[in-house]
């Protein structure tokens, strides 16, 4: 067949909606899609059957070698959410607190928290058929009462743009109200630093750790930025918040997310240096500040990051080591130093 | 009401002057497309890319970054103002044409777009910055109003809220952006008639306090949204190229004259 019949052929057979309701993009690429997905559905159903053998017979999911082992490898749809609430302390938190979640939400009205987080609603995720008005059930309901809640329980934080995506995505993948609660609180509590705050300080502290990492790891790229006096927020800011949404495919950010519930932050940096070192020469031909944004754009696109399993192989690899000691330490020297600028 | 910030410094609004040429700093990015070689940044470590010493935008020289354009001067303009104003909508719409009616997601963080404008004769390409507008992120997006040579400032017709924080924006952009920086202010929504809370003398009053060009708008219907970007790069041309015996270009009334009244508000 000609490259255009198959891509033809390939766009009759492959869904115009994926399995969470997101449209294909315009531009999708259905014959490389259909191509990368005949092998990868080949190690889900491997997965698929390994998983059901450890979970069978408990009901959580506690951390340990194997596990971390099996998630690295992915975690079938099917048990992502009890996989996500096991190893998070989500689901030790809700046990803990019955009633909690639907005591936030009869709280008492804050009206410039539920302006701000209605405000975005029409503006998360339009092109999912299941956060669409017309749909019913409707998930913006339940993605306005997550965040109002969360807004409540966490007053220190409200509601901060970025949020709503990930929060968007906890329900799609739980398809429940209440864990996406906790869910959202583990990530916001206590597994990423205080990106969310008003001050931003946890978000300023990681973009500048990347830069030191970059720095160490890829020299070159960090000379370039220097040159150019691009400060990485421009480039990053929305990998950091988002934690990849609407950035990468999603199949791979959930991919991602599977190890970041059980591993913590520090996966954020494995996936930022795989992304830039994988595509360091294209990066190095920027000869611009727009050049540079424009290249941190396109290396979140095509087969690379589409592959979800080898990119997944790939960030534990890729970077090489980095150890909770160079993040912790980096991260306490660069704190020190955004709260010395003021 | 806190006391009202003075009119703005530097700013073209006919009672004030800009400054002595060449003091200008955002008017320096306005180089020439000679296409001559540049010397290299000195001190630089790489010897690849070529950077002007004000780090500001290279013009005449295609690349695939900056849409493969060809242009004879470039400028960085930024939208800002409250999350939910337009700001994305308004960008959209004058670069594409199109509104972006419910497909279109918050903006997290910073982003650009850019477009080339023919200006009298000359090609003027505008690099325009997306800003989230949610108040915290003000921190992490107003190291970039330093090196803006345009701001537009937008409210919401339909948002009083949004009107109500044009002063502490303006007290963010004195503090953050060049002193001569140019500066709109629009009203954005006005095509949502049944719902409008700002009256377009509220917004005609805020202007002049402040000594601001200022123009209604609709990112739905297009209303004076081309004219706006127009306007300010024919400023920013006028800035940087005009010959002492030009006349000098008058934003204020060139917005006044051109700008057009949505038909809710004609007389």
């Amino acid at each position: 067949m000609e490259p255009a019949e198959r891509a033809q052929a390939a766009r009759d057979r492959v869904p115009r909606i994926d399995p969470y309701g997101f449209e294909r993009p315009e531009d999708f690429d259905y014959a490389a899609y259909e191509e990368f997905f005949s092998t990868y559905l080949v190690i889900l159903t491997r997965r698929a059957i390994k998983w059901s053998k450890l979970l069978k017979g408990s009901s959580s999911v506690q951390k340990s070698m194997t596990v971390k082992r099996y998630i690295r490898k992915g975690v079938p749809l099917e048990h992502r959410a009890r996989v996500w609430m096991g190893v998070s302390g989500a689901q030790a938190q809700m046990d803990r607190n019955p009633g909690y979640y639907h005591r936030l939400l009869q709280g008492e009205r804050n009206d410039s928290l539920e302006e701000a987080i209605r405000t975005d609603m029409n503006r998360t995720f339009p092109d999912n058929i299941k956060f669409r008005k017309s749909a019913d059930p409707c998930l913006q309901k339940t993605l306005y009462n997550v965040l109002l809640a969360y807004g409540h329980h966490n007053q220190g934080v409200g509601y901060c743009q970025g949020m709503n995506f990930i929060a968007g995505y906890l329900i799609l993948i739980t398809k429940n109200e209440e864990e996406s609660f906790w869910l959202l609180d583990a990530l916001v509590g206590r597994i990423l630093p205080d990106y969310y705050s008003p001050a931003m300080l946890g978000l300023k502290m990681d973009q500048e750790v990347l830069g030191e990492l970059v720095r160490t790891k890829l020299p070159a790229v960090a000379a370039l930025m220097d040159g150019h006096g691009v400060l990485w927020t421009l480039v990053v800011s929305r990998w950091f918040i988002c934690l990849f949404v609407d950035i990468l495919p999603v199949e791979t950010v959930l991919r991602i997310w599977d190890c970041l519930f059980n591993e913590g932050s520090k996966i954020i940096f494995r996936v930022a240096l795989t992304l830039i070192k994988q595509h360091q020469a294209f990066i190095l031909e920027a000869s611009s500040v727009a050049d540079i944004c424009e290249k941190f754009k396109e290396i979140t696109k095509g087969s690379f990051v589409m592959e979800c399993h080898t990119f997944m192989q790939k960030i534990f690899s890729e970077p090489g080591s980095l150890s909770m000691t160079t993040i912790t330490r980096l991260r306490e020297s660069c704190r020190a130093k955004l709260l010395a600028q003021g | 009401m806190s006391p009202p910030l003075p009119p703005w410094d530097g700013f073209g609004s006919g009672k004030k002057t800009l400054k002595s040429k060449g003091a200008s700093a955002p008017a320096a990015s306005a180089i020439p497309a000679s296409n001559e070689p540049r010397p290299a940044r000195p001190g630089s470590a790489r010897p690849g890319p070529q950077v002007p010493p004000n780090g500001l935008l290279q013009p005449g020289r295609p690349s695939l970054g900056g849409g493969g354009d060809f242009y004879d001067v470039a400028f960085k303009v930024m939208l800002v103002g409250d999350s939910g104003v337009g700001k994305t909508c308004l960008l959209v719409r004058f670069k594409d044409g199109a509104f972006l009616a419910g497909t279109f997601i918050s903006t997290v963080g910073i982003d650009f777009r850019n477009k080339v404008l023919d200006v009298d004769g000359m090609k003027v390409k505008l690099q325009i910055w997306d800003t989230a507008g949610q108040e915290r992120f003000r921190s992490v997006t107003h190291a970039y109003y330093r090196d803006a040579h345009a701001l537009l400032l937008l409210y919401d017709v339909t948002n009083k809220a949004s009107f109500d924080n044009i002063q502490a924006w303006l007290t963010e952009i004195q503090e953050y952006a060049q002193h001569d920086v140019v500066l709109m202010l629009l009203g954005n929504k006005v095509d949502s008639t049944q719902e409008r809370v700002v009256k377009r003398e509220d917004g005609e009053k805020l202007a002049k306090e402040y000594g601001l060009p200022f123009m209604e708008t609709s990112a739905k219907t297009g209303l004076n949204v081309d004219l706006a970007f127009t306007a300010i790069a024919k400023e920013l041309k006028q800035r940087s190229t005009k010959a002492p015996s030009e006349p000098r270009f008058q934003l204020h009334d060139y917005v006044k004259r051109e700008g057009r009244v949505p038909s809710c508000c004609r007389p």
